[in-house]
């Protein structure tokens, strides 16, 4: 186990030919492995995927129920072999990390080309929309462009000057144009428009329409009232002097009405709802780990 | 060579207790145990859940007006249980618009979702005998970025004037923009996000809303398939569980704290120290301490790698 811990199969100097070697090496084994799976017949496909989906799940099992070693500094060798294996779990978790980052990144390569289908199809189709096609794809190959021109103009020492907008160039201008002068801006134009939409929401869900509905529009009212600072304050303060000491009448104040409704009613309903969330997602995680679930459409 | 270290965090052991690992394990049994039951042949049986019945109502409706069903698996970052919980969902959804010819729209916030999703409607078309009314392109990434997913989303309500849409998983701030465009169009929706803050939005938007756990319960609710079933039996068991800890903490709770201690914690001699009776505080009640025990200093002793040098050294 230990050796398995030291040894880095990619521990080359970056750049090297035999970096480059055991990348191709590495990609063509995972091109295989994806092409045999694909030939074999679904049979003989399930448990080799079941097998793999149990393996990945038992490592974050084991990691979530292995004794963590404490105060663990660099250099130092385990003390038992529980130790060994919390040690073990530790020192691969970023290369797990890492493998799923590699298969994501496979994974969007397989977005975008979905995406493409999609557009050049429409394109090709002279549809009425397709001025939008080209605005997206020119749009994606711009933002790949000069996004990677930019990130690889500040590597190394160049990276501590670029802090300066004065030492930037072109390519820098055209990043921070495109993500920051127009994508971070649409993305907060499309946030804002839930101002919007909340208020037409809220209208069709306030009406009085039955006696669950009032109740709504009463507690909403309360809470929206207590949140207006001068309301508040008039309210609470007509209330204590009418209140005189007495501390029962003090309740209702109409802070002290919402802070009850929010701490009774609203935190031990969102507590119930995220009990059964949990649990919920406690039996779906089983199922997949042990691969108890029939998808597809099975009835 | 020895190093001599005292540090408190980092063990789980020491930050949950032992119980929160053995009530895990417990739950997990719990569903375990039902799963192999419903095996075994045991009629189980489900409560009505009025948003799945109107699944069927939804894709019906489509149908009667031409128009596409379109189906959102949730903003999820990766496919996890309630991506592909959503999926499932959706399978079933897809099956019943297979049936009556009906164009679907999937679309999905992450690449890996796509993948998946992708291949699920494709099986759910084969094995419905019905693979060459499978378009490729209904399932379809959009942007991994929440706010362009939220446009191209809205802009497809828009402009296919879907008949029905569904929204189940993992949902932030674009839940009301996605359930507002909707509802403008006359679309009718199926909700459930297991974020609790946007189950109020959706409540206020959408026809029919699964609240909390009824999303988990759907895909056992519509195929009825004994592992599913067996598995949400489980799941009550182990709701039942943690409704009677939470009154049996609450009563025993309240009992200890009506006693009076002499045990307070010294965190200079990091010891406990008898002094002269007091109330029991709230933190240093028994139940308090079986899930957040008490974090005390202590020593490790460990040898170091003779070989070890250190990075940069």
């Amino acid at each position: 186990m230990e050796l398995l811990a030291q040894a880095n199969f990619w521990l080359e100097p970056a750049g090297s030919p035999a970096l480059y070697t055991k990348l191709i090496f590495a990609l063509l084994v995972g091109f295989g492995v994806i092409g045999l799976l694909m030939v074999a017949p679904p049979a003989a496909r399930r448990p080799v995927v079941a097998f793999a989906t149990f393996l990945a799940g038992l490592y974050w099992v084991m990691l979530y129920l292995w004794p963590v070693p404490i105060a663990r500094e660099p250099g130092q060798l385990p003390r038992d072999g529980v130790e060994s294996v919390g040690f073990f779990l530790k020192d691969i978790n970023s290369d797990v990390v890492s493998f799923t980052v590699i298969l994501t990144s496979f994974m969007l390569g397989l977005g975008i080309y979905s995406l493409m289908r999609i557009h050049v199809g429409r394109i090709r189709r002279h549809h009425e929309d397709a001025f939008f096609s080209w605005v997206l794809i020119v749009s994606l190959l711009l933002m790949v462009g000069f996004g990677y021109a930019d990130w690889s103009s500040r590597l190394g020492e160049r990276s501590a000057l670029l802090e300066l907008r004065d030492n930037w160039g072109f390519v820098n201008y055209a990043r921070d144009f495109l993500f920051e002068g127009l994508l971070q801006q649409m993305d907060a134009a499309m946030f804002s428009i839930i101002a919007f939409f909340i208020m037409s929401a809220a209208y069709r869900a306030f009406r009085v329409r039955s006696v669950e509905a009032t109740i709504l529009l009463a507690t909403a009212l309360i809470v929206i009232l207590s949140l207006m600072g001068a309301v508040a304050f008039e309210w609470d303060e007509g209330v204590a002097r009418m209140a005189n000491g007495n501390p029962l009448l003090l309740n209702l104040q109409l802070t002290e009405i919402s802070q009850w409704l929010r701490n009774t009613f609203q935190t031990s309903s969102l507590r119930g709802i995220a009990f059964g969330v949990g649990i919920g997602a406690l039996a779906m995680g089983l199922r997949i780990w042990l691969s108890l679930e029939r998808t597809g459409g099975s009835a | 060579m020895t190093a001599v270290l005292a540090q408190v965090t980092g063990d789980q052991y020491r930050d949950t207790g032992w119980f929160g690992v053995f009530l895990t394990l417990l739950l997990c049994a719990f569903i375990l145990i039902n799963i192999a039951r419903a095996r075994g042949g045991k009629d189980l049986y489900i409560r009505r859940i009025a948003g799945l019945n109107a699944i069927d109502e939804a894709v019906g409706r489509a149908t009667e007006m031409g128009r596409p069903v379109l189906m959102v698996p949730g903003l999820s970052d990766t496919v996890n249980a309630i991506a592909f919980q959503a999926l499932n969902i959706f399978t079933y959804v897809s099956r019943v618009a297979a049936r009556f010819a009906n164009p679907i729209l999937l679309c999905c916030y992450n690449a890996a979702v796509y993948t998946l999703a992708q291949e699920m409607i494709r099986d759910t078309y084969q094995k419905e005998g019905l693979g060459d009314r499978f378009d490729q392109d209904s399932v379809r990434f959009v942007s991994d970025r929440q706010f362009a997913f939220a446009a191209g989303v809205s802009g497809l309500i828009m402009r296919e004037q879907t008949a029905a849409t569904f929204f189940l998983g993992e949902f932030y701030a674009e839940s009301l923009i996605f359930a507002e465009t909707a509802n403008s169009i006359g679309a009718i929706q199926v909700a459930s996000s297991t974020e609790t803050t946007q189950t109020p939005f959706f409540i206020a938007a959408c026809d029919y809303v699964l609240i909390g756990d009824e999303f988990y319960a759907a895909s056992a609710y519509l195929t009825r398939q004994p592992i599913l079933v067996g598995s949400l039996v489980g799941q009550d068991w182990a709701k039942l569980t943690v409704i009677f800890l939470i009154f049996a903490g609450v009563i025993w709770n309240s009992v200890a704290g009506q006693t009076r201690t002499t045990r307070v914690w010294n965190a200079t001699k990091k010891a406990y120290e008898d002094v002269s009776e007091r109330p029991m505080p709230p933190d240093q009640t028994a139940i308090t301490n079986l899930f957040i025990p008490r974090k005390e200093a202590i020593t490790v002793e460990r040898t170091v790698d003779p070989n070890f040098t250190p990075e940069g050294g």
